[in-house]
């Protein structure tokens, strides 16, 4: 059987259905489960069900497109299937990875006001998280890093985890909640988010408009069938990077503004609610006025009323 | 690699191609070394692992050459080969003959061929394609080196995966290495069974020759050129060839 540590793009190596296991896919997927689990158990937590769901879910969505043969397929036969890959570490596995550690661990591994905290606290502040995650989209997307990149297990080890540790920081304040690391407000948590989604068009359009295929790890790599085009493959990555990836960043969005329209309209009710309530308070002061008026003859109702008597503003 | 690319007949050779638990009571500190110390084993293992194939191809494509064309001029002179194949309507074709008068790239490969035939070809379409050269100014023709599995209906079948106005060519064995010979090229060797299960691999020149309307070899095209080179040179091809 063949093995490898990592998939990388096999230079005129024709592609078959044998299976190649990646071993440090493997290690790596066991140590991030085996490591979530190691911490709880030193420090005497129990395991939150719904966080390390969470977590189980982004290792294994890391798992499924980094081991054979979507890992291989990605890397170094189809431009489709490497954005997709791309798609579903940034937008699938990081989010689910950062939402699923509990704050006490996040507390231990980098307290407030340690070093390591510090540093935490720099490289998530939004902007500069802004900054490297797009500076990571672009500069992984360069040609002619990724032909020479990628055509090595380490090169594509390495694309790997800045693409994830990229989408880690990037995810971090738009996801962590706790004020006292600079979580993020929703307007701008929106803005955020918008704003990756547009720049994200960019490198999504050099790949579905460049009449060219781009890489050449690509279009010189043993088609997988008869009439294989490389730049209909690359148009279709670029249609993957914007519509899967714009679809994932705008429903995120749209739900935000959904939870942050229905906080407004709560609070609207309530504003409401207490208005009327004013209103009928002052109705009845004026209906009980009316019939004092009626009781004790004309000549206190202006007075009590219009000399502010009834404690009531409406505004 | 189903092709030898080493064959060449000039310096082309060189071109290879949030519901967290409650914050409880003091815990005991992490392991930060424990984690350095799995990234570093996990980098050291990565770094320890070359490629995963021997073959190194540049994706880049081909250099620029001084002239400003991407194929390789040759040093030797060679012409179209004087042989007769057939055509896939099994009509004779004299190859020296048919082909003068216009430019022509010849390409010898075959059908079942997984990597270098499909890659070269359908690039020169896509090329022809993006930079508006007609197949009436530029032949394309294709000879298969695998006359037991290619009979005309495969070569022609094969041809429409690129282009139907391409030129699909075969004859015996002997023939073909006779054509091959005169261009100082090896014959086409059995290199193993296909892994796809598809028979044997077949080694064959790698190599995309340009003859002029003359007739005469002006340049190769190794393995590795792109659609990019071939963009670059089609043009050149029709108008300083013809």
């Amino acid at each position: 059987m063949n093995v490898a540590w990592w998939c990388s793009s096999t230079p005129g190596q024709i592609w078959t259905w044998r299976y190649t296991p990646f071993i440090g896919v493997w290690i790596v997927a066991a140590s991030l489960i085996g490591g979530y689990v190691a911490a709880h158990r030193r420090a005497g937590q129990p395991l939150d069900r719904v966080l390390f769901r969470r977590w189980c879910l982004g290792v294994l969505a890391l798992f499924v497109v980094s081991e054979w043969p979507i890992g291989q397929l990605g890397v170094g036969y189809m431009a489709t299937i490497g954005i997709g890959r791309y798609v579903v570490y940034t937008f699938v596995a990081a989010p689910l990875l950062v939402s699923g550690i509990p704050t006490w661990l996040v507390d231990r591994w980098f307290p407030i006001g340690s070093k390591r905290g510090q540093v935490l606290s720099s490289v998530t502040r939004w902007p500069f998280a802004l900054l490297v995650f797009n500076a990571v989209l672009f500069g992984t997307h360069i040609p002619w890093i990724v032909d020479t990149l990628k055509v090595t297990q380490l090169g594509s080890f390495g694309v790997d985890v800045l693409h994830l540790g990229a989408a880690l920081i990037w995810w971090w304040p738009a996801i962590r909640r706790e004020p006292e690391r600079g979580a993020i407000q929703e307007p701008i948590r929106a803005f955020y988010l918008f704003t990756s989604s547009v720049l994200m068009f960019v490198p999504a359009a050099f790949l579905t408009f460049s009449p060219l295929p781009l890489y050449g790890l690509y279009e010189l790599a043993p088609p997988l069938w008869l009439g294989f085009d490389p730049t209909s493959d690359q148009q279709a990555a670029g249609i993957v990077m914007n519509v899967v990836g714009g679809f994932v960043l705008w429903g995120i969005i749209a739900g935000l503004f959904l939870t942050w329209s229905r906080q407004q309209q709560n609070a609207d009710e309530i504003t409401r609610k207490a208005r009327d309530a004013r209103t009928l308070a002052r109705m009845k002061v004026m209906s009980d006025a009316e019939a004092g008026e009626a009781h004790d003859g004309p000549g206190t109702v202006g007075g009590l009323v219009d000399g502010g008597a009834v404690p009531v503003r409406d505004d | 690699m189903t092709g030898r690319i080493d064959a060449v007949p000039s310096p082309a050779t060189a071109h290879r191609p949030g519901s967290a638990p409650s914050r409880s009571g003091p815990l005991p500190r992490p392991r930060p070394r424990l984690l350095t110390g799995m990234l570093i084993v996990l980098g050291l293992l990565a770094s320890g692992c070359g490629p995963a194939s021997s073959t190194s191809l540049a994706a880049e494509g081909l250099p620029r050459q001084s002239d400003g064309w991407h194929g390789i001029q040759l040093e030797i002179e060679r012409t179209l080969p004087d042989v007769t194949l057939l055509t896939t309507d099994d009509e004779p074709f004299i190859l020296a003959e048919e082909l003068r008068g216009d430019p022509t790239l010849l390409f010898f490969g075959y059908t079942s061929c997984p990597d270098i035939c499909p890659v070269h070809l359908a690039a020169i379409a896509s090329a022809m394609n993006t930079a508006g050269i007609s197949y009436d100014d530029l032949d394309v023709v294709f000879v298969s080196v695998d006359p037991e599995r290619d009979d005309p209906e495969r070569i022609d079948e094969y041809l429409s995966n690129f282009s139907s106005r391409m030129t699909g060519l075969h004859e015996q064995l002997p023939i073909v290495a006779d054509a091959l010979s005169q261009l100082d090229l090896p014959g086409p060797v059995v290199e193993g069974p296909d892994p796809r299960g598809e028979g044997d691999l077949i080694g064959h020149p790698a190599q995309v020759i340009g003859f002029d309307a003359n007739g005469e070899a002006q340049r190769v095209w190794p393995f590795g050129a792109r659609r990019s080179d071939w963009v670059n040179d089609l043009p050149r091809i029709v108008e300083e060839w013809s």
